[in-house]
């Protein structure tokens, strides 16, 4: 896409909160944190090729992390959300050190069961997250200030949403990305040009899991109550969705998916009970018709013209 | 105490048993794993909710209009669906039956309600006692139905041609091409059998626990079991089901009732990385 409608788009965000009231604010930063998360995914299952149905399970990491080093010795969030994300990254890693032995269906099925285990803890473990009732997060404060209102959530989140994507771009040139990728196309190619796969795997899974926890912490900001509800399997899953609507392999992929799965329900207003199957329909439409994702989409159509 | 434990263990198990046959009879012939298994559980347990409330259908008149319709579900999922995608990576297959998986669940929450419905049962649950045991006649059903069931599908594989064509597939699909078979529909039929064993485990296991559209859950438990048995093996599926079962029952006991569920996912994941190959699969040679 070419720069100056980058440029554009940025500048947009930017006036954004001086111009819209306050509720559209509100939902285009809870874009910026669903693009977070979101990226995390993309990098694991875009561009690295390994399935994770983990996703929510890193992101309750980082809310639960954040909020409750918080609650319980004062870190402020700018040293709690990096702390509880680097958690995050390190359960990543480790997850993706045990994926060696495991791959394609049966990867699906261990992130599944560990992404359920997790939630279950949530759940169960009442001293330490506020079992199923749910737990309040302190707001954020910032030298002084108190950061409640949606403007400055907005301007917290959004400069993340927009380096979760920068990231997401340049990895896809990076040596990395490219180690990621011959994952992709096939483990014992990527081996037999000297790549350790191993290790690559599970930095895979740790970037993503330290994207989908920083997302995690901002999105605990933004709610104010976290219910474990949120972060179950069927949250990984419609993460997953998100990504693919938008476009797996797309850098913009994550932003458009969210965009989507997040104005449309808000658009629809009645007919809000039937969002997630229209979602579901429309993901396996997406499958079917256009696997490489709306933003594929946008992308051909651009080629075209 | 360990008498009991082994009862209701393999009450529970007889469900897994089945929703694991379920994964393994599709996963053997097209090397798909259903991940919305579990939802097609609960959708065939809604359709005989429909039948008795909406059509005013005796319950087992319902229970065969259920099945029916569950067959042609997975056929037509086969159909639309899986075959189109056929050439596709296997994140793609994937991703599929997981939609497949949350449209259901979340068209009947948007149909039907978030609420549990009361599903009938033909026995009573008023439990009785044999020799210590404390026994309920409903459990007990549960667990002949599937021993019934799990006995027709091992005669329908071996004397039908129905059956034997599935097992040339899963044999040797090529071979099965070549002797006139052919592969698309019996994979269709894969999809049809496998959506039929879940209707089944889903319609008896509904009255034990609640019926509600989050009850598709229970297909995470059909994964654990599939897996101890080794995902390739039918005769695994059932002793991986009854095993989890036993071990899910025996750790609500001895643990606590609210980590039973940890217990059954931390043993698929052990499994997954210990015994790959489960309790009772072959290796299989994998292409690079």
């Amino acid at each position: 896409m070419p720069r100056a409608l980058l440029l554009l788009a940025l500048a947009g965000l930017v006036l954004l909160p001086f111009q819209a009231p306050s509720h559209i604010t509100y939902l285009v930063a809870l874009i910026g944190t669903t693009t977070v998360i979101v990226a995390g995914l993309a990098i694991v299952v875009g561009l690295a090729g390994q399935i994770s149905i983990a996703q929510a399970g890193f992101a309750a990491i980082g809310a639960y992390g954040s909020a409750q080093l918080a609650n319980w010795y004062g870190l402020p969030y700018w040293l709690g959300l990096p702390a509880a994300a680097l958690v995050a990254a390190l359960v990543g890693y480790l997850f993706g050190l045990l994926s060696l032995r495991v791959a394609d269906h049966y990867l699906a099925l261990t992130s599944m069961a560990f992404c359920a285990i997790l939630q279950l803890l949530l759940v169960h473990l009442e001293d330490w997250t506020g079992g199923a009732v749910g737990l309040a997060v302190p707001p954020a404060t910032l030298g002084g200030f108190t950061l409640d209102k949606p403007v400055q959530l907005y301007a917290f989140i959004m400069p993340c949403a927009v380096f979760a994507t920068w990231l997401l771009n340049s990895l896809r040139h990076a040596k990395l990305g490219r180690a990621f990728a011959a994952l992709r196309m096939s483990e014992v190619g990527a081996a037999a040009v000297g790549i350790p796969v191993l290790h690559h795997k599970a930095l895979a899974f740790a970037l993503s899991a330290f994207l989908g926890a920083w997302g995690g912490g901002l999105f605990a900001l933004q709610t104010t109550y976290l219910d474990p509800a949120q972060f179950g399997i069927l949250e990984s899953v419609r993460l997953i969705a998100i990504a693919v609507i938008g476009g797996l392999l797309n850098p913009l992929g994550p932003a458009i998916g969210a965009t989507i799965f997040v104005l449309l329900p808000e658009m629809m207003g009645g007919f809000g009970r039937y969002m997630t199957l229209v979602f579901s329909l429309a993901l396996l439409a997406c499958l079917v018709l256009a696997p490489a994702g709306l933003g594929g989409v946008v992308h051909r159509l651009w080629k075209r013209a | 105490m360990l008498g009991q434990i082994l009862v209701s263990g393999i009450t529970a198990g007889a469900v897994y048993a089945l929703v694991a046959l379920g994964f393994v009879v599709l996963h053997r012939g097209t090397r798909i794993v259903h991940f919305g298994l579990g939802d097609q559980l609960t959708l065939s347990a809604y359709l005989v909710v429909i039948g008795q409330v909406y059509l005013d259908l005796p319950f087992a008149a319902a229970v065969a209009l259920s099945l029916l319709l569950s067959a042609g579900f997975g056929v037509l999922v086969e159909r639309a669906i899986m075959r189109p995608l056929r050439a596709s990576p296997l994140l793609v297959m994937v991703i599929a039956t997981l939609a497949i998986g949350a449209a259901i669940r979340e068209g009947l929450r948007a149909s039907m309600g978030p609420l549990p419905w009361p599903i009938p049962f033909l026995l009573t649950p008023a439990p009785f006692t044999l020799g210590g045991l404390v026994l309920v006649p409903a459990n007990l059903a549960v667990v002949g139905v599937a021993a019934v069931v799990v006995l027709a599908l091992f005669l329908a594989l071996r004397f039908t041609r129905f059956g034997r064509a599935i097992v040339a597939v899963y044999e040797n699909p090529t071979g099965a091409a070549i002797v006139g078979i052919s592969v698309p529909a019996v994979h269709a039929r894969l999809w049809g059998l496998a959506s039929v064993l879940a209707a089944i485990a889903g319609i008896m296991v509904a009255p034990l626990i609640t019926l509600s559209p989050d009850m598709g859950s229970i297909g995470i438990k059909g994964f654990a079991a599939a897996v101890l048995g080794g995902f390739n093996s039918l005769p695994g599926a059932i002793a991986g089901g009854v095993l989890l079962g036993v071990v899910e029952t025996a750790a609500g006991v001895y643990i606590s009732s609210a980590m039973k569920d940890v217990v059954s996912y931390a043993l698929l994941i052990g499994c997954v990385l210990l015994l790959p190959h489960g309790l009772f699969g072959r290796a299989e040679a994998r292409k690079v």
